[in-house]
C-alpha cells in the first residue's frame, strides 16, 4: 500500500501519567520471565523450604518439645532460625539469579539495545534502576516473601513468638538485609552481565563467582580460617548474623567485615557499571 | 514533567546548531571544528565510510563526553542537558537497533514509554506507526525473526513512535534489496516533506540523498566541507558549455581568448566558461569565425556526484586541514 494511502497522525498526548522509565524496564523485565512455565517450576520448588518450615513449626506447636528436639534451625521461630532460613534458600538464589540476570545486559549489547535506550530521555541510572529492579524482585520472590509468609503464618501457628517478633521484628530484620544483599547482587549480576555480549559467558562468571568462590573457600579455610573471606556468598550470610542476631558463619571472619565486603562489592559493581554501560554502537 | 509540552506540540519548530565541535578518540580526531545550522527539513549527511557521519549524530544525541564547543538541539545544550531534546529526536542505527523475545508491537511500545509517552498511548501509537511503515500484519511476531527491510521498517517505527521533530536517520537503507530501499526512501521523503519532520539522513549513497534529502553536509575525515542546498547552482555568472569539433584548434581557442572567453582543454573536449547573458552565442561566433566544425555544444551542469567528488577528492583537502 502507498505511503499516501497509509496516513500518519501526530500523536496527541492523552494527559495520563507516563511512568519513570526505570520503572518501563523494570515492569516488562519482571513480566517477560513470567511467561515461562520453567521458571515458574523453580521458583514453586524455592517455595518448598519455606512451606517444610511452615509444616514443621505447625506440627511443632502441636507436639511440644519432641519435635523442636527433631527439627533443629527448622522449628527454630528466632530470628536466628530465619536467617538459617536465608541461607537454605542459597542455592535458589544462584540459580534464579543466573536465569533471571545473565543476560539482562548482555542481551542488549549483543544486539545494539544500548544505543535504543540511550537515544531515549533515560541515564545510566535509570537503566541501571531498572534492570536492578529485576533481579530484586525475583531475588525477593525467593527470599523475602517467603520470610515475610513464615512470619505471618508462624504468628498464627506457634505460640513460642510474640506478635512484636514475628511481624514487625524479624520482617524488618529481613527487609533490611534482603535490601541489602539484593542491592549487591543485583549490582555485581549486573557488572557480569555487561562485561560480555554472551550470555553464557556472564552465566559461567557467575556460578564462577557464586559457587566456585564458596567451594574454594571451604578448602582453603581449612589451612587458615580467615581465608574464609574469599567466598562471595559466604559473607552475605556471614554479614546478615550481624542483622539477624545469629551466630557467625564463618569462623576467621567477623560478621562486619563480611558486611563491610558486601558493601564493596555492590560499589565494585557500579564502578564497572558505569565504566562498561555506554551508548556506544558495537561496531562487528 | 518539564517538557511534557514540547511533546505535546511535536510540529513546533525547531533548529541544529554546532559551532566548532571537535572530538577525538584518543589521539584520533574524529570531528575537527564542525559549524552549521540546520533549520527544520530533510539534510543529507554525506561523506564516505569513516568520515564521522555516526559519530556527528552521537554528538546530536549528546552522547559524546570530552567534546569541546557548543551543540544546541531544540534550544538545549546537549553537552549539559540532552534528555529534554532527546524527547524530541528519533534516533535510527545503522546496526543492531532490535531488542530480541519482543514482538514488533512490544517493542516499538516499550521504547515509546520509554521516551515518556504513558502506557496505553505507546501501545495505541506503536500500532498506528507499525501501519504506516507497513508491518501491520507482522507487529505480533517476534522482531528478531523480521528480515532485513522488516527490521529497518521497524526501526524507523521506533524512533516515530513519539513523534518526535527531528529523526536522525543512520544509513537507513542499509542492506536492503532495491524494492525494500525504494519503499523506504519513499517513507523517509513522506516523512520528511509531506509530515514536517526534520530529516537528517547519514549516507554514503548519493542516490538517497537525491531521493530524499533538500540540503547535503558533506564530512570527510572529521571536516564539514559543504553544506548546502542539493540543488546545483544554475544562477551563478558563468555558464560552462562541453564543446567538440574539428579544425584549427589554436585560431578556435585565440578567437575566444580575444572575446574575453577563458577556454580548457579537456583531452578531445573544450570546457567552456561564459558569461550567463550571453550564453552559447560567442561560442558559435568564435567558430564560424575560424572555421571550426562544431560536433558537440551542450550546457555542463553539475551533479550531485561532482560536488560529493570534487569535495571529497583526497588532492582538494589534505588530512590535517581543519577548516571548511
Amino acid at each position: 500500500m502507498p505511503v499516501y494511502e497509509r496516513g500518519y497522525r501526530h500523536w496527541e498526548n492523552s494527559g495520563k501519567k507516563a511512568a519513570p522509565a526505570w520503572w518501563a524496564i523494570a515492569r516488562r523485565g519482571i513480566a517477560e520471565p513470567i511467561k515461562s512455565r520453567r521458571l515458574l517450576f523453580l521458583l514453586v520448588i524455592a517455595w518448598v523450604p519455606a512451606i517444610v518450615k511452615g509444616g514443621i513449626l505447625y506440627f511443632t506447636f502441636k507436639m511440644g518439645e519432641l519435635s523442636r528436639l527433631l527439627g533443629g534451625d527448622w522449628t527454630d521461630v528466632t530470628s536466628a532460625g530465619f536467617h538459617a532460613f536465608l541461607m537454605w534458600q542459597a542455592p535458589f538464589v544462584l540459580i534464579i539469579l543466573a536465569i533471571i540476570g545473565a543476560n539482562l545486559i548482555t542481551k542488549d549489547r549483543e544486539d545494539n539495545g544500548l544505543a535504543l535506550y540511550f537515544s531515549r530521555p533515560l541515564g545510566l541510572k535509570d537503566y541501571v534502576a531498572g534492570k536492578g529492579a529485576i533481579i530484586m524482585t525475583y531475588y525477593f520472590a525467593v527470599t523475602l516473601f517467603p520470610l515475610y509468609a513464615l512470619c505471618i503464618f508462624g504468628y498464627l501457628v506457634t505460640n513460642g513468638a510474640t506478635g512484636m517478633e514475628m511481624l514487625i521484628e524479624i520482617p524488618l530484620r529481613g527487609t533490611l538485609y534482603c535490601m541489602l544483599a539484593g542491592t549487591s547482587y543485583a549490582l555485581v549480576l549486573l557488572a557480569i552481565s555487561s562485561l560480555s555480549t554472551r550470555t553464557a559467558f556472564s552465566v559461567m562468571w557467575w556460578v564462577l563467582l557464586v559457587a566456585g568462590t564458596d567451594a574454594l573457600a571451604e578448602i582453603i579455610a581449612l589451612f587458615d580460617a580467615r581465608l574464609a573471606i574469599m567466598s562471595f556468598p559466604g559473607q552475605f550470610l556471614n554479614g546478615g548474623t550481624l542483622i539477624f542476631g545469629a551466630d557467625p558463619n564463618l569462623e576467621g571472619v567477623a560478621p562486619a567485615v563480611s558486611l563491610g565486603m558486601v558493601i564493596l562489592y555492590g560499589a565494585a559493581g557500579w564502578l564497572i557499571l558505569r565504566r562498561r554501560i555506554r551508548p556506544v554502537e558495537v561496531v562487528s | 514533567m518539564t517538557n511534557d509540552t514540547a511533546i505535546a506540540s511535536p510540529t513546533a519548530a525547531g533548529s541544529i546548531e554546532v559551532r566548532d565541535l571537535t572530538f577525538a578518540y584518543g589521539r584520533d580526531p574524529v570531528l575537527k571544528d564542525v559549524t552549521f545550522k540546520l533549520d527544520k527539513c530533510a539534510i543529507g549527511l554525506l561523506g564516505p565510510n569513516g568520515s564521522g557521519k555516526t559519530t556527528l549524530l552521537r554528538a546530536l544525541l549528546g552522547h559524546l563526553k570530552g567534546a569541546s564547543g557548543n551543540i544546541d538541539v531544540l534550544g538545549c545544550d546537549m553537552t549539559v542537558k540532552p534528555h529534554a531534546a532527546r524527547k524530541r529526536i528519533g534516533w535510527m542505527p545503522e546496526r543492531g537497533g532490535i531488542l530480541p523475545d519482543m514482538s514488533g508491537v512490544g517493542m516499538v511500545a516499550y521504547l515509546g514509554e520509554l521516551s515518556g509517552m504513558p502506557t496505553t498511548d505507546a501501545l495505541q501509537r506503536s500500532h498506528e506507526v507499525l501501519n504506516y511503515v507497513g508491518l501491520a500484519d507482522e507487529r505480533y511476531r517476534k522482531a528478531d525473526t523480521y528480515s532485513q527491510g522488516m527490521r529497518q521498517r521497524l526501526k524507523l517505527a521506533q524512533a516515530l513512535v513519539h513523534d518526535p521533530d527531528w529523526l536522525f536517520l543512520d544509513e537507513p537503507t542499509s542492506g536492503l534489496d532495491p524494492s525494500g530501499r525504494v519503499s523506504l526512501l519513499e517513507l523517509v521523503r513522506d516523512l520528511a516533506r509531506a509530515k514536517g519532520f526534520g530529516v537528517i539522513l547519514s549516507t554514503h549513497l548519493l542516490a538517497d540523498v537525491r531521493e530524499v534529502c533538500e540540503e547535503i553536509l558533506v564530512l570527510r575525515k572529521g571536516v564539514l566541507l559543504d553544506h548546502g542546498r542539493v540543488e546545483i547552482d544554475t544562477n551563478g555568472e558563468h555558464e560552462v558549455f562541453i564543446v567538440e569539433g574539428f579544425g584549427d584548434e589554436t585560431a578556435f581557442a585565440d578567437q575566444l581568448a580575444a572575446a574575453g572567453i577563458p577556454a580548457e582543454r579537456q583531452e578531445r573536449l573544450w570546457e567552456i566558461a561564459v558569461p550567463r547573458d550571453v550564453g552559447a552565442h560567442r561560442i558559435l561566433e568564435a567558430a564560424a569565425a575560424t572555421d571550426y566544425a562544431l560536433r558537440r555544444l551542450e550546457a555542463k551542469t553539475e551533479t550531485l556526484e561532482d560536488l560529493f567528488f570534487r569535495l571529497v577528492d583526497d588532492r582538494s583537502v589534505t588530512p590535517d586541514e581543519g577548516g571548511e
